[in-house]
Formats: C-alpha cells, sequence, structure tokens
C-alpha cells in the first residue's frame, strides 16, 4: 500500500460513503466541471471499512444491499464504505466498476457496449481505450467534486451535518 | 490485430518528466531496450520478463501501429515463468532418501533441488504471462491492468529502466494533489483528519438496547477529531 493510501485512505472512504449520500438524498446525478453531468448508483456489492483492528470488515452482497437493515446498523455505527460496486453513467454510456476507496484502485470494471459505428478492430481498440481513460476521468472528477466541498471551512457545520443526520437515521 | 479488453481490473499511476513520443523512434528504441527474451531453453533462469507488442508476443518487433490505441498508446509486456514441477522433486528426493537409507540433510536437499533444476529446468516449458497497459501521455497517466503486486512491481520497474521514469500509484492524497485544488485546500489536504461520524456505542458493542438505534441529537453527532 502506498504512503498516501497509508494516510488517506480515509479519504477516499469518505468519498465512497459521501456518494451513497448523495445517491439516495440528490438523486445520484453529478454535475462535473465543464457541463458533464454524471450519473452514479451503488449496486450489488458494498464493503464497510472495519472501525478499528479488533472488530471485522463487513460485506453485503447481492440484491440491493443499501436497503439492508445490516447496511442502516453500519452507517449508525459510524462505519465508511471500503468498496462498492458502482453504476456510472454518461449520456448513453454505462460502466460498472467496483472502486476500492483505499486506493482507488478500479477492479471489475466492464466497459460500455463497443459503439455501433466502430468497424475495424483498430476502431474498436480506441473506442474502448477512450472508454477507459473516461471512467477513471468520471472517477477523478467525482472525486474532486466532494474535495471541494469536504475542504471548505464550513464543511463540518454543513454538508457534514447533513450526512450525520442521513447516516443516524 | 488483437482488441483491447473490455473488462478487467486496473492500476493507476502517474509520472512527472518527459516520455518520448510513443510515434517515435525513441520510444520503440527505449522498448527494444528492454525488449522480452525468451527463456525457452534456458536451464538456469527461471524467469524472464520484458516488452512486446500486442500484435508480436516475441519481442521482435515495435512498429508504433501496433501500440496504437487512439487516445492511448497500447503497451504490452510479457513475463514467464519456469516452475521445477514439485511432484518431480518430491519422487526424487524421496528416491535419494532411500538409496541412503536415511532422510536427506538441508544440504543434500538443496543441492538435489539445484541438480534437478539443471536437469528438468530446459525441458519444462515456461507460463506465460501478457499483461496490458495504457499510456496516457497527455495526462502522465498509466492504466496498468494488472492488480496483483509482484506485476505491478516488474511493470514499474520495466517502466523506470525503459524510460528513467518513476512512476506513483494512485491514491486517495495523489489524486486529490491532481485534482487542481487551490493551494489553501492542498495545504488543508496534509492535515486533513477524518470526520467522527454518529456511533452508537451501544449497536457497537453487541449490546444493543431498544431505542439505541433513533437519530442522535446532531449538535453531539459531527465533528473531527480535530474538535476532540
Amino acid at each position: 500500500m502506498s504512503a498516501g493510501a497509508e494516510t488517506h485512505g480515509f479519504l477516499g472512504e469518505e468519498f465512497l460513503t459521501w456518494i451513497w449520500f448523495r445517491w439516495e438524498n440528490d438523486g445520484g446525478e453529478f454535475a462535473l466541471p465543464g457541463g458533464r453531468v454524471v450519473g452514479v448508483a451503488i449496486d450489488d456489492m458494498m464493503t464497510f471499512s472495519a472501525p478499528s483492528d479488533e472488530e471485522t470488515e463487513q460485506t453485503l452482497r447481492r440484491g440491493s444491499p443499501t436497503a439492508t437493515a445490516e447496511a442502516r446498523t453500519a452507517l449508525r455505527q459510524g462505519r465508511r464504505l471500503r468498496r462498492a460496486k458502482l453504476l456510472l453513467a454518461e449520456g448513453s454510456r454505462q460502466w460498472s466498476a467496483t472502486l476500492d476507496a483505499t486506493t482507488m484502485t478500479l477492479g471489475g470494471v466492464k466497459l460500455p457496449e463497443d459503439a455501433e459505428e466502430v468497424e475495424t478492430d483498430a476502431d474498436r481498440t480506441a473506442d474502448r481505450a477512450a472508454n477507459w481513460i473516461a471512467v477513471h476521468e468520471l472517477v477523478a472528477s467525482l472525486y474532486g467534486v466532494f474535495l471541494r466541498e469536504r475542504l471548505r471551512p464550513d464543511y463540518l457545520k454543513q454538508g457534514a451535518e447533513r450526512q450525520a443526520q442521513w447516516m443516524a437515521g | 490485430m488483437a482488441v483491447f479488453r473490455r473488462s478487467g481490473g486496473v492500476a493507476t499511476f502517474h509520472w512527472q518528466g518527459d516520455l518520448p513520443d510513443p510515434a517515435g523512434d525513441d520510444f520503440a528504441e527505449a522498448l527494444r531496450q528492454r525488449r522480452f527474451r525468451t527463456i525457452e531453453d534456458a536451464a538456469s533462469e527461471e524467469s524472464s520478463a520484458g516488452w512486446v507488442t500486442p500484435a508480436d508476443p516475441t519481442g521482435d518487433s515495435f512498429g508504433p501501429e501496433d501500440m496504437d490505441a487512439g487516445a492511448a498508446t497500447w503497451l504490452r509486456f510479457r513475463i514467464d515463468k519456469k516452475v521445477l514441477p514439485k511432484k518431480w522433486l518430491a519422487i526424487h528426493r524421496d528416491a535419494a532418501a532411500k538409496a541412503k537409507g536415511r532422510p536427506l540433510s538441508g544440504r543434500e536437499r538443496r543441492e538435489l533441488k539445484d541438480d534437478l533444476a539443471d536437469k528438468l529446468l530446459p525441458r519444462v516449458l515456461p507460463n506465460v504471462n501478457l499483461v496490458d497497459a495504457l499510456v496516457v501521455r497527455e495526462k502522465k497517466q498509466v492504466l496498468l491492468f494488472a492488480t496483483g503486486k509482484s506485476v505491478r512491481e516488474t511493470f514499474t520497474k520495466l517502466f523506470f529502466e525503459s524510460f528513467a521514469l518513476v512512476l506513483e500509484p494512485s491514491d486517495p492524497l495523489q489524486l486529490a494533489l491532481r485534482a487542481g485544488l487551490s493551494p489553501e485546500m492542498n495545504a488543508e489536504l496534509e492535515r486533513l483528519q477524518p470526520v467522527r461520524w454518529p456511533v452508537d456505542e451501544s449497536m457497537r458493542r453487541g449490546r444493543r438496547t431498544p431505542g439505541s438505534a433513533a437519530p442522535r441529537k446532531q449538535d453531539q453527532e459531527t465533528g473531527t477529531e480535530d474538535d476532540a
């Protein structure tokens, strides 16, 4: 694990938990710089980090884990999301990927279907490469939106207060 | 021509400094210097790693057209490993022990293993692992399509040996520092502490009591370690 993952892994976990909070409360549409809009939803896998070394990680799979009593309990315990399978959509393109928040790596990524207009293998490769780059750009842009909110001086009195109510509710 | 994958896991890296133009001769020459070399017939080498291209798994050619992926450059490297079959080793060890009428000493076991490696490795075909990466030169970013530690280490070493550039793995801090934040926010990042979210202690200790999961007063819930 890199030094930044050791010291700031919590920030990635706060980011992932914030996505869930925004998805449930604001509908999951995020306005990104440059006028882009991306839709984000949490799919069928989520892992809560262990609050301490003595406690265990908790993974919920299949169905709608965000709607389960176990997930609500984890939030009330102040647990952050460590990993979650996300659905990301921009325009007609949709990706699914599992974000490991501590390292900010993407696992199990599935790209959108190949564009209809691609005809050659070279075109298909270029189209897929563009989609790989795009999904990383989307996650990085979302993270930037989160950071600009998280690093505001009044964050604890504003955004965090709202999220705290949601987590305790 | 091969087609780039549509699914998988990715580790992201960034570098600082200048990478040669992937369409130019310098780039191809850098790859050629650390091209893959086969160990198919080797007796002593147990592994080999080096650059190949999606069109040529031997490492003999590095045409820019074979690495063109539109907005990115498609790098591929190959890791071959020869592994001495464990069961063969056990069979020979048992036979030697039986011939001596006693278990082999540590030194004898090592000597037997070295001897067997010399005899058997030339006859063992290596396991072949082809690993892909997308290089986005404008962003100084590499997407590596492998998440295992040893493959990542092999890749960063190869990249450094080829281009004299150190790859930094992406993580929440590195990604934040590349997010175009204000200098004040970047400074704040270094000092940042986790938010301490509401915790229902009785639930956490497994002694849940009626009503303990009810929403708690906000003014006692939110704060950071700094506030404590």
